[in-house]
């Protein structure tokens, strides 16, 4: 067209300085003034020097112990102590000690932990599968009953197969065969063989769970097109539902793998009689022996691999992402009818769950009310274990009940597990307060990385780390080796994964609306944290004390490395009692452990109404 | 309240991303009602919230009366809690573990009134809201026009200077948010409040407001009265955002050799001379008019020849669908159309029902004094 001039605009009027652009210096006073207005980022730097001082300093003091000279090898070494060497990774890994030391136990560690995988995944996807696609009786009360093995300590099945299997190899009260006239073989009794079995029936649990919940979203209309399409059953197995399935499966492997690698418990048991040694256990015999630098680079191995391990889960957890879709929540799921199997495929799942639970736990209860092993006559049951008195026994001389070392390792695990969850879950809510909250990207990032990284260094190697650290004094730290306080820091540290993802969670699902309209109607920091934010919170915070707490108290590795005989936990206490042979006792308060366990998981799970799935890993 | 002015107003949520509000100026009088009005992201909620002090400035500045609240130059920042204003959040943000009662006299604690006046004016505004039946009740056992009514009770009952809504009634349905829009009215003129209320909806700012500011990518595109937005669009962008169904709009090019487009051209060049540098005309759709015969087009309007493509009823009144060449219209009638599909007619218009646009948009303001004086020859 032939309007070629200039137009006339009407160009909103700009207002005077003020759209000047500002000065750095004037940005960072802005929000430094912003920032500084409320406690959140204050908090939270507070918060991650904690954690950098709880968490990251203890790991790199480990490390650095592997490559520096210890005390008293100066001599040998020709060096100064602290100086720089190579001669404990050189004693680790190439020496000719270095097959006892690290090549062997990896060796059985891999081995054990490869056939806990296979074993639990063949039970695991079978049970999964028989409890939410088949018609098979019961599935109800399986899905839960099944679970039950996973709120036990592990060990407590090891000291079960003893207290059956044990031979005369060992001293003290013979196992149940041996008493009936038949003396199982070593490789019964010990060894490689039991690890596996029992940590196979430990973590089986994980599958149950994990593959379970990824079938139960399949979505069944997947495999109707592809039957319609024209596959036979095992082409749709093939090609549909297990690739589908490979990122539940890859994924319970890969915890697996990371918790048999911290294992200590279970190997310890059954592994020490004869000299069959996993990394966590050789690490535990470094220690013991005082031969820090060796220590140290074994521990570090162990992070090492638990980091990789968990990298590679993380990875896969992405890339399982893009499958999410697959599962729309109103999809039919429909039942396979197992007709003639029905009835063996539910004596299956009995028959798992009398060996991965009612056999162990009654023959652990059973052994601590009989006199002498598997002699079933009436004569022979005792209560005296539990509430007698004068029992002619060297050191225990009354029943556990009646014991005041029991309740003196009752009365510190209450204190340190206690005092080290209710840190961990304040904390956790704070960090995750933080973390959604602070205007500083840097610091949310830094608080949720450090916090995590726990979660990636197995219990045995973060506890050696804090003997590392705080064995001598510090700076203005005095030596804390012995006390309560080593306990509580440790164990604190250990759950903070869980603490912190529990209180980001729970942030974030709150999110920001109810406590904005709190300060719009004039609520400051303080009083929007008492009346909004804390009280909206309280379940979440009772869960994050309260799951610390359970993990706590059956947690063993931490403590057989930092707790003396004064401060001695139950779980310490009770493996006390298996060095001395004192069968029945120890049995008696891995049953009490077991008990409180049970009862919590039970407990925690009704008060949130979440189901384990979420907890996994705790 | 005194005025709360904004001055350059700018808000960056990351370093790289563009800016979600540039460069704002805006005034907000003393019991206004006024709307934010524009599409979804546009920044509204986020003019919103550096008004109440949720968000901070990454430029600019906000003076309440002579008060400056918040400033980077000034390095000055007055939290939302010392701000005295009222919001209502989209999401209601109602608190769940308090009741009704105790969500609505929250803020009256706060301030520690005496409990006798407390309880007075919480009793005001639950009955003015109709919420008093409800007062024991959990947040999760309302509906959500009932916890909309909360929302709003609990801001009230502090009667802040200024009440700031941010989409209060998107999330309700049509009959509910009918009655929501008169009582808001309503509590406006009872509780004589500023009320900055925002929108993506046309209908509700032309209903609610007595001044509309209309937004687009991050800026202001116009503010005026309901009338002043519809009738005279400041630019294309609001033109077409306002109004339904939507403005028809023929722009031109120097390629464009279409009938129509020439009868604009000979329309305009010959009539106004002087007006230079179009880019495109608007016409509302109730504006047109359209005639079979050539005879029925009233002298001097602006007019042109096209074919019906479609009818289409909407009760009461019918949207007509003209085309010729690349150029589409929609006209709105009341009476119903003898028309059929194919069949060639006359649209016609009136000259001040034009909207001259120049190549950029912008509306050329000297046109229409040149459009209006034409009507009156
Ligand atoms: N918290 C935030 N972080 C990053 N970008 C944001 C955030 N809030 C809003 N934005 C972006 O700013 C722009 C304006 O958003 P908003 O003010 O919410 O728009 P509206 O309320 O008009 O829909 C959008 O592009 C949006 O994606
Ligand atoms: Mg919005």
């Amino acid at each position: 067209m032939a309007f070629l001039s200039e137009p006339t605009k009407a160009a909103p009027a700009v207002g005077d300085g003020a759209s000047a652009v500002p000065s750095s210096w004037q940005v960072w006073r802005y929000r430094l003034k912003v920032a500084s207005r409320e406690p959140t980022t204050l908090i939270g730097v507070l918060t991650a020097l904690l954690f950098t001082y709880l968490i990251v300093v203890p790991i790199i003091s480990i490390v650095l112990d592997a490559v520096r000279v210890q005390f008293g090898h100066e001599r040998r070494l020709g060096k100064d102590f602290g100086d720089l060497t190579l001669y404990y990774l050189d004693r680790t890994f190439t020496s000719p000690v270095s097959v006892d030391l690290f090549w062997r136990p990896l060796f059985n560690t891999l081995s054990v932990a490869v056939g806990a995988i296979l074993l639990s995944l063949l039970i695991g996807t079978t049970l999964a599968w028989l409890i939410s696609r088949t018609d098979m009786f019961g599935r109800r009360w399986f899905a839960t009953a099944l679970i039950v093995p996973y709120m036990l300590p592990a060990w407590t099945f090891a000291l079960a197969w003893t207290t059956l299997f044990k031979n005369r190899t060992v001293g003290g009260q013979p196992g149940w065969f041996e008493a009936l006239g038949w003396t199982p073989p070593d490789w019964v009794a010990y060894g490689r063989f039991p690890i596996t079995i029992i940590l196979a029936l430990h973590y089986t649990p994980f599958v149950i769970l994990l593959f379970g919940s990824a079938l139960r979203r399949f979505d069944s209309q997947l495999e109707d097109s592809a039957r319609i399409l024209g596959a036979k059953r095992y082409q749709v197995a093939m090609q549909i539902i297990l690739p589908l399935m490979r990122p539940a499966l890859m994924s319970s492997m890969i915890l697996i793998f990371a918790k048999c690698l911290g294992e200590f418990g279970v190997p310890y048991v059954l592994g020490l009689p004869v000299k069959f040694e996993v990394l966590s256990t050789s690490l535990f015999r470094s220690i013991a022996s005082r031969q820090t630098g060796v220590a140290g680079v074994v521990a570090a191995s162990i992070m090492l691999i638990g980091i990789i391990t968990l990298m590679i889960d993380a990875r896969l957890v992405r890339e399982a992402r893009r499958f999410v879709t697959i599962g729309s929540k109103g999809s039919m799921n429909r039942q396979s009818r197992l007709g003639k199997l029905r009835l063996p495929a539910t004596g299956f799942a009995a028959t798992i769950f009398m060996l991965s639970v009612g056999l162990p736990l009654l023959t652990l209860f059973l052994s601590t009310i009989m006199k002498l092993p598997a002699q079933f006559t009436l004569d022979n049951f005792t209560l005296d274990y539990w509430i007698g008195r004068d029992l002619h026994t060297v050191a225990l001389q009354t029943g556990v009940l009646l014991s005041p070392d029991l309740w003196a390792a009752a009365k510190n695990t209450l204190m340190i597990v206690g005092l080290a969850s209710v840190a961990s879950g304040i904390l956790g809510l704070l960090v995750g307060y933080v973390v959604i909250r602070t205007p500083v990207r840097a610091l949310s990032v830094y608080l949720r990385q450090v916090t995590f990284l726990p979660y990636l260094v197995p219990g045995i190697a973060f506890a050696a780390a804090y003997l590392s650290l705080f064995a001598v004094p510090r700076g203005p730290m005095p030596a804390l080796y012995g006390t309560v306080t080593i306990l509580v820091l440790a164990l604190m540290a250990d759950q903070m994964p869980y603490a912190s993802r529990a209180g980001i969670s729970a942030m974030t699902q709150l999110g920001k609306d109810p406590e904005e309209a709190a300060q719009i109607a004039g609520a400051g920091w303080f009083r929007r944290m008492m009346s909004i934010v804390i009280p909206i919170q309280k379940g979440s915070l009772v869960t994050g004390v309260l799951l610390p707490f359970i993990s706590g108290i059956k947690g063993l590795s931490l403590f057989v490395i930092l707790a003396v005989p004064s401060t001695d936990v139950l779980t310490t206490y009770s493996l006390r009692l298996v060095d001395y042979h004192y069968t029945q006792a120890a049995n008696a308060v891995v049953l009490i452990i077991a008990a409180i366990a049970y009862l919590g998981t039970l407990a925690a799970q009704k008060l949130t109404k979440t189901n384990l799935a979420e907890g996994l890993g705790s | 309240m005194p005025t709360i002015n904004l001055r350059g107003a700018q808000k960056n949520y990351g370093v790289n991303s563009a800016n979600a509000v540039s460069n704002l100026d805006l005034e907000i009088r003393d019991g206004e009602f006024m709307c934010l009005l524009g599409p979804s992201g546009c920044g509204k909620t986020t003019t919103l919230r550096m008004i109440a002090g949720l968000e901070n400035l990454s430029g600019g500045e906000i003076r309440i009366g002579d008060r400056v609240v918040d400033s980077i130059f000034d390095g000055v920042f007055v939290p939302p809690e010392k701000r005295e204003m009222g919001l209502v959040f989209q999401s209601y943000a109602l608190w769940p573990h308090l009741t009704i009662e105790r969500n609505t006299d929250f803020g009256l604690r706060l301030r520690k009134l005496p409990k006798a006046e407390r309880e007075a004016r919480v009793e005001k505004v639950m009955q003015a809201l109709d919420i008093a039946k409800y007062r024991d009740r959990y947040p999760s056992q309302l509906s959500g026009g009932q916890q909309q009514r909360v929302a709003l009770a609990r801001m009230l009952a502090v009667n802040p200077g200024v009440l700031l809504l941010d989409e209060p009634l998107s999330n309700l349905d049509a009959r509910l948010r009918l009655e929501m829009r008169a009582e808001l009215k309503r509590l406006h003129k009872e509780f004589k409040t500023t009320i900055v209320f925002v929108t993506h909806d046309q209908w509700e700012a032309m209903t609610l407001a007595t001044t509309i500011a209309v937004m687009n990518e991050g800026t202001l595109q116009q503010m005026g009265t309901p009338n002043d937005i519809y009738d005279r669009p400041a630019n294309r962008f609001v033109a077409e955002f306002v109004g339904s169904p939507p403005i028809n709009i023929l722009s031109f090019d120097k390629k464009d050799t279409s009938d129509v487009a020439k009868e604009a051209e000979t329309y305009l060049s010959s009539r106004y001379p002087s007006l230079r540098g179009i880019g495109s005309v608007g016409i509302r759709p109730e504006a047109l008019s359209y005639a079979t015969k050539k005879e029925d087009v009233p002298q001097g309007s602006f007019s042109g020849k096209m074919v019906v493509t479609g009818i289409l009823p909407t009760g009461g009144s019918w949207i007509l669908e003209l085309r010729s060449d690349s150029h589409t219209l929609f006209l709105t009638t009341h009476a119903l159309p003898r028309l059929e599909l194919g069949e060639k007619v006359r649209f016609f218009a009136p000259p001040d029902a034009l909207h001259v646009f120049d190549k950029d948009g912008q509306r050329i303001t000297e046109a229409d004094k040149l459009l209006r004086s034409a009507k009156l020859n």
